[in-house]
């Protein structure tokens, strides 16, 4: 009966470990600090050495309990306070600064100048004079602030306004409305029946759709022979008020009226302010 | 084209913006977003009415494009 005692010791230990680590959080495991690392390890090969029988069970036991209940208190202290955080997890050190390789800090990580640029280029960085500064964080990457000309360009840097977005919400899959997605955007049913009429499709010959921030209808299609157009109302919109705002600003030059001449200037004027104002939120 | 028609042509462009914007106004989620629909929704308001005050002006002054 040595295999039965065997198997229900695996699936105790099973749950147990699994427990553990449940427990010890949900750290990335390449996002480890070398130290939890040894503590995983520690767990799992206790946990192996107790089901094979090497060592007697009750040891085992307190050997696993030591090594969860340990971290789960430590990480707990570091938690409160700061030193105790930096005593445990170590603390970041700095790699370059200033533009320039701090090398007395390499020393003590045993690194050496190749290791750094290869750790550099896996994030995509070849030239060293693009960096500012980087620090290698306490579980060993190495994170890297470029300098300020060499960094991705936002819409802030350019000086331009961009509409807030929020995240599109997947209404349809596979030919289902998905009703809970519909209903946190305050949609229902019959509004998307409606527009799918509006675009001449049926429900079955969607495979995915998705409504924007804005309430625009993208689908995607089963028949990907059927060419579909999608959502150009705001483009519209913007050269309708276009359209509109130039019309005002002909009929000011064409009238002798000066009482109706300031009223079509002053209105031409006010959709321009209104077209520019809207130009982020209608055409990108 | 005449003026009273050209004058109603936009007329009719505008209250078909201003349909869109309301319908935008009503859908979008992001508070900011919808805040500029709203506003742009009453600078169209305001246009339409001018214009049709204009229009019925135009209309007194030239009975005989009522109605084109």
């Amino acid at each position: 009966m040595e295999w039965i005692y065997i198997m229900l010791k695996s699936i105790s230990l099973f749950i147990l470990v699994w427990a553990s680590a449940k427990l010890l959080g949900k750290k990335n495991i390449n996002r480890l600090t070398p130290f939890s690392f040894m503590g995983y390890i520690v767990i799992a090969v206790t946990a192996v050495l107790i089901t094979l029988n090497f060592i007697n069970i009750i040891s085992g036991i307190i050997v696993l309990a030591i090594w969860i209940i340990l971290p789960v208190l430590l990480d707990f202290f570091a938690i409160k306070s700061k030193t105790f955080h930096q005593l445990l997890n170590g603390k970041e050190t700095i790699l370059i600064k200033h533009g320039k390789i701090m090398e007395e800090n390499l020393m003590p990580l045993r690194m050496t100048g190749e290791d750094l640029l290869a750790e550099l280029r896996s994030k995509n960085i070849f030239n060293l004079a693009e960096i500012e500064y980087a620090v290698m964080e306490t579980n060993g990457e190495i994170n890297a602030y470029l300098k300020s000309d060499k960094k991705t360009i936002t819409p802030h840097d350019l000086g331009k306004k961009v509409a807030p977005q929020a995240e599109p919400q997947t209404v349809i899959m596979d030919g289902n409305i998905l009703d809970e997605s519909l209903a946190s955007l305050g949609f229902n049913r019959q509004w998307m029946e409606s527009q799918l009429e509006n675009m001449g499709i049926t429900l079955e010959n969607v495979f995915i759709g998705q409504v924007d921030s804005s309430g625009d209808l993208f689908l995607d299609l089963f028949d990907d022979a059927i060419e579909l157009a999608q959502p150009k109302v705001k483009e519209m919109l913007y050269a309708n008020l276009e359209k509109s705002q130039a019309d005002l600003s002909t009929f000011a030059t064409e009238t002798e009226d000066t009482k109706a001449k300031a009223m079509f200037s002053k209105n031409a004027d006010d959709l321009d302010n209104l077209l520019n104002k809207l130009r982020p939120y209608l055409l990108h | 084209m005449t003026v009273v028609s050209q004058v109603k042509q936009t007329l009719a462009n505008l209250k078909g913006a201003r349909g869109t914007l309301r319908m935008y106004s009503a859908q979008t989620r992001d508070q900011e977003t919808k805040a500029v629909f709203n506003d742009a929704l009453g600078i169209t308001d305001n246009i339409i009415t001018d214009l049709q005050n204009r229009l019925k002006i135009l209309e007194l002054k030239e009975p005989q494009y009522k109605g084109n």
